[in-house]
C-alpha cells in the first residue's frame, strides 16, 4: 500500500499541481485548504506525511504543525516561501521534521519524503536495545522508555536521530553525519535542522536540558552521546 | 586586493582639474586653517603687545637715566667751576679732583681747562666724547648724546662752564640699562612664543570642539553609505546651531531609509508573489516531463523550451530575491566550520550537478579540482553561500568561457593578521578585457562579447550575487588572466584564526 500524504495549501492551483506530481511520484494525496480542515481530516482518517504551507488563512502552519504534533507523532514537512531563519526554526520548533522552500521540484520533494519513511535503521545491524543513562531505546519497535518502563514520546525523525547517536556513545558525529543519516541529505543540508531536533530531544530526554549530560555538543565537530 | 580590479574597489580619478587659484589655503582643511589663523592672531598681537612694551619701557629707563646724568653732571660740572675759580691755585691737579668726582658712579670725567684736556681716567682723553658735541659744548652750549664707545653704551653730557673758559664733559657707562634691555626683549620674545603656542593650540581645540559636528555627520554619513542605514547622529540638546543640522541629517536619513526599505520590499514581495504561480508551473512541468516520452516531437520540443526557460526564470527571481535581501541588509547568515579541501570539492560536485539541470552548451574541457593546497586549513562561511560562488563561477565559466578548466583552493597572502585561502576558477573562453574585469560583478552587465555570449541562459546577476556572497563571507572577488589565456575568478576569504576558533568556544551551543 502507497504512503498516504496529506497537502494543506490554500492556494488551489498550487495543490493541485502538487498532488498531481506526488500522485505521479506513486502517493496517495489528501488535501486540506486550512489548517482546521486539515485538524479534521486527521482525525478521521490519518496520514503517514503531512505537508503544512506556513502562510494558512485562519490558523497558520505554525499553530496547524504545533496542534498535528500534539495529537500524532507522524512525519511534518513544512512548505515556506521564505527562507529566513527565523520562519524555518519556528516551524522546526513547532514540531516540524523537515522543511521545503517554494517553488520546489518534485523530485526533490519526493526524495524528502522517502527519506522521513524510511525505517529508523536497517534491522541485521542493530542490537535489540541502545541504553544511555535511564533510558531505554528498542529501535525496532521505535519506544523510548525510561528503565522504569515510562515510555516517552518523540517523533520518528527524533527517535532516529537518538538512535545514531545511541548506536555510537562516545563517538563526535558531525552534522554533515547526521543530515545523511537521518534526513539523508548531502554536505548542502541545512545544519538548523540537527540542531533543532537535538534541541527538542534535550527537553525529553535530559534531566536539565540546560546543562546537557547525555547529548553534548563538541564545537566546531559536532554532537556526541555520553551514557 | 589583486591589480586586476575587484568588485568591490574600483575608485575612478577624482575631479581632474581644480581651480588654481584655491590653492594651499582652501586645500587646507578647515580646522587646519581656523588652528593656523588662531595662531596667526596670538603672534600679530603678541608681536604687537611685545614692541610696544620694550619701547615705552625703553624709553622710560633711558629718559630717567638721561635726567639723572645730567643731574650729575651738572652737578660735578659746578664742582669744577668751584675749583677753577678758588682751588686752582691751591695747586691740586684738576685730574685729582676728576678723580674724585667719579666715585661711586659708573662714569668718568673729561675736563676742557686752561686750553688742556684732563681725564678721571688715564687711558680716556677728550676722544671718549663725540667730536660734534665737543664742539657744541665748546661753542657755549650744553649737550647730552647717547652713542657706542667700545662696544658698550654710553650717555655723555657736556656742561660749558663759561666763567672760567672751561667745559665739563662727563660720559656715563650705560651697559647695565642695555642689559635690562636685553633682558626685557628676550622675556617678551619668550612671552611672545607661549602666547602665539597657545594661540595654535586653543584655535585646534576649538575648532576640533566646534568642528566635531561636523566631523560626526561626516563619520554617520560614511557608516549609512557603507550600508548601515540605521545609523542616526545622537540628539545634541538645545543647541540651536546644531539642532538643526542633526534634525535635518536624521530627517534625511530617514527618508533614505524607508525609500531603500520600500524599494527592496517591493522587490522582495514581487519575488515572494512569483513564488506562487511559479511552484504550480513547476509542480505541473514535472508531471508533464514524466510523460515526455509519449509526446509528439514539436510538444517534445515545446516542452523542452518551457522547462528550460522555467529554470531560468525559477533562477532569477531566487537570485532576485537574495539581492534584495542583501539590499535591505535582512540576509541571514549560517556560518559554519568547516574543512577548506572538503567544502571545495563537495561546492563543485553539487555545482555540477545543478549546472547539469540548467543544460549548459556542451563542452569539451576537463575540469581538474585542486584542494591539496588548502587541507587541514578550517574555514568558518556559510556553507550554502559558498556553494551558490562556486555554481555560479562554474555557470559562468560554461556559459561565456567554453566551461570551467580547473578549480584551484591555494593559501592566500595575510590581511590584517588573516591567513586566507583563496579558490580560483580557469575556463578556457576568451579571457576579460582590463576594463570588463570590475564590471562583470555589475548586475545584469553584458559584456563586449556579448553577442559571442549570446546564449541567453544567464540571468544577468549570477557574478553580481558571487561578490555578494563573498562579500557577507568576509571575502573579496576578483577577475583575471587565467595561465592558459582564459578567465580566472579568484575568490579570498578570510581563515579563523586561532584566537578566534578559541573566542568561538565560549559562544553558542551548538557545533
Amino acid at each position: 500500500m502507497s504512503a498516504r500524504i496529506l497537502v494543506v495549501e490554500d492556494d488551489e492551483r498550487i495543490r493541485s499541481s502538487m498532488r498531481l506530481a506526488l500522485e505521479g511520484e506513486g502517493y496517495d494525496v489528501d488535501e486540506a485548504e486550512s489548517g482546521e480542515e486539515a485538524l479534521d481530516h486527521f482525525t478521521a482518517q490519518s496520514s503517514d506525511v503531512a505537508l503544512i504551507d506556513l502562510m494558512l488563512p485562519g490558523i497558520d502552519g505554525f499553530e496547524t504543525t504545533r496542534a498535528l504534533r500534539r495529537q500524532s507523532a507522524v512525519p511534518i514537512i513544512i512548505v515556506t516561501a521564505r527562507t529566513d531563519t527565523h520562519d524555518v526554526v519556528a516551524g522546526l520548533e513547532a514540531g516540524a521534521d523537515d522543511y521545503v522552500t517554494k517553488p520546489f521540484v518534485a523530485k526533490e520533494l519526493g526524495a524528502r519524503i522517502r527519506a522521513l519513511l524510511r525505517r529508523a535503521r536497517p534491522a541485521e545491524d542493530e542490537p535489540k536495545v541502545l541504553s544511555f543513562g535511564d533510558l531505554e531505546l528498542l529501535p525496532d519497535q521505535g519506544v523510548l522508555r525510561r528503565r522504569d518502563g515510562e515510555e516517552i514520546h518523540c517523533t520518528r525523525t527524533e527517535f532516529r536521530l537518538l538512535c545514531e547517536l545511541a548506536a555510537n556513545p562516545n563517538k563526535v558525529l558531525s552534522r554533515e553525519q547526521l543530515l545523511d543519516r537521518v534526513w539523508g541529505y548531502d554536505y548542502f543540508g541545512d545544519g538548523r535542522l540537527v540542531d533543532v531536533h537535538i534541541r527538542r530531544l534535550r527537553t525529553k530526554v535530559e534531566p536539565d536540558p540546560a546543562l546537557p549530560r547525555h547529548i553534548l555538543t563538541v564545537r566546531g565537530m559536532g554532537y556526541k552521546l555520553v551514557p | 586586493m589583486s591589480a586586476n580590479g575587484s568588485a568591490d574597489g574600483a575608485h575612478g580619478p577624482g575631479p581632474a582639474s581644480e581651480d588654481p587659484k584655491g590653492h594651499l589655503w582652501t586645500r587646507l582643511g578647515l580646522r587646519a586653517r581656523v588652528t593656523l589663523m588662531f595662531g596667526l592672531g596670538a603672534l600679530v598681537l603678541s608681536i604687537v603687545m611685545g614692541c610696544v612694551s620694550y619701547f615705552t619701557a625703553r624709553h622710560f629707563l633711558v629718559d630717567n637715566r638721561e635726567n639723572s646724568a645730567k643731574v650729575t653732571a651738572f652737578a660735578n660740572a659746578s664742582q669744577v667751576r668751584n675749583f677753577a675759580e678758588f682751588e686752582s691755585h691751591s695747586g691740586t691737579k684738576p685730574e685729582t679732583v676728576l678723580e674724585g668726582l667719579d666715585a661711586g658712579v659708573a662714569s668718568h670725567s673729561v675736563l676742557f681747562y686752561d686750553n688742556a684736556w684732563y681725564s678721571s681716567i688715564a687711558k680716556v682723553g677728550k676722544n671718549a666724547t663725540p667730536a660734534a658735541m665737543r664742539a657744541l659744548v665748546l661753542s657755549g652750549t650744553p649737550a647730552t648724546q647717547n652713542y657706542w664707545l667700545g662696544g658698550s653704551p654710553q650717555i655723555a653730557v657736556g656742561v660749558p662752564i663759561p666763567s672760567v673758559h672751561a667745559a665739563y664733559f662727563e660720559v656715563f657707562d650705560v651697559s647695565d640699562l642695555a642689559r635690562t634691555l636685553r633682558v626685557l626683549a628676550l622675556a617678551l620674545t619668550a612671552a611672545g612664543v607661549v602666547t602665539t603656542l597657545l594661540g595654535f593650540s586653543v584655535g585646534r581645540s576649538a575648532s576640533g570642539r566646534s568642528l566635531r559636528p561636523l566631523t560626526d555627520v561626516s563619520r554617520a554619513a560614511m557608516a549609512i553609505a557603507g550600508g548601515d542605514l540605521d545609523t542616526r547622529l545622537p540628539e545634541v540638546g538645545d543647541d540651536p546651531d546644531l539642532a538643526g543640522l542633526t534634525l535635518s541629517f536624521n530627517r534625511m536619513v530617514d527618508q533614505l531609509q524607508e525609500r531603500i526599505e520600500r524599494e527592496s520590499r517591493f522587490t522582495s514581495d514581487v519575488s515572494h508573489e512569483l513564488r506562487s504561480p511559479l511552484t504550480t508551473l513547476s509542480a505541473s512541468l514535472e508531471v508533464l516531463e514524466r510523460d515526455r516520452d509519449q509526446l509528439s516531437p514539436q510538444a517534445r520540443q515545446a516542452l523542452d523550451l518551457l522547462a528550460a526557460d522555467l529554470r531560468r526564470f525559477q533562477r532569477m527571481v531566487d537570485e532576485l530575491l537574495e539581492i534584495s535581501r542583501s539590499d535591505t541588509g535582512s540576509v541571514d547568515l549560517w556560518m559554519e566550520e568547516v574543512a577548506a579541501d572538503d567544502l571545495v570539492r563537495h561546492s563543485v560536485a553539487a555545482s555540477a550537478r545543478s549546472l547539469a539541470r540548467l543544460g549548459p552548451p556542451a563542452t569539451s574541457a576537463v575540469l581538474v579540482v585542486d584542494v591539496d593546497g588548502v587541507s587541514g586549513t578550517r574555514l568558518r562561511v556559510d556553507k550554502r553561500r559558498f556553494e551558490r560562488i562556486v555554481a555560479n563561477l562554474l555557470e559562468n565559466a560554461a556559459f561565456y568561457g567554453g566551461g570551467a578548466t580547473r578549480v584551484s583552493a591555494t593559501l592566500g597572502p595575510e590581511h590584517n593578521g588573516h591567513a586566507t585561502v583563496r579558490v580560483a576558477v580557469d575556463d578556457h573562453g576568451p579571457g576579460l578585457e582590463p576594463d570588463e574585469r570590475v564590471k562583470v560583478f555589475e548586475r545584469f552587465y553584458r559584456g563586449h562579447a556579448s553577442g559571442r555570449r549570446g546564449t541567453g541562459m544567464g540571468t544577468g546577476l549570477g557574478l553580481a550575487l558571487v561578490a555578494e556572497h563573498a562579500r557577507l563571507n568576509g571575502g573579496t572577488v576578483w577577475a583575471e588572466e587565467a595561465p592558459g589565456g582564459g578567465a580566472r575568478f579568484v575568490v579570498e576569504l578570510p581563515v579563523m584564526s586561532e584566537a578566534e576558533q578559541a573566542e568561538e568556544l565560549e559562544g553558542s551551543d551548538s557545533p
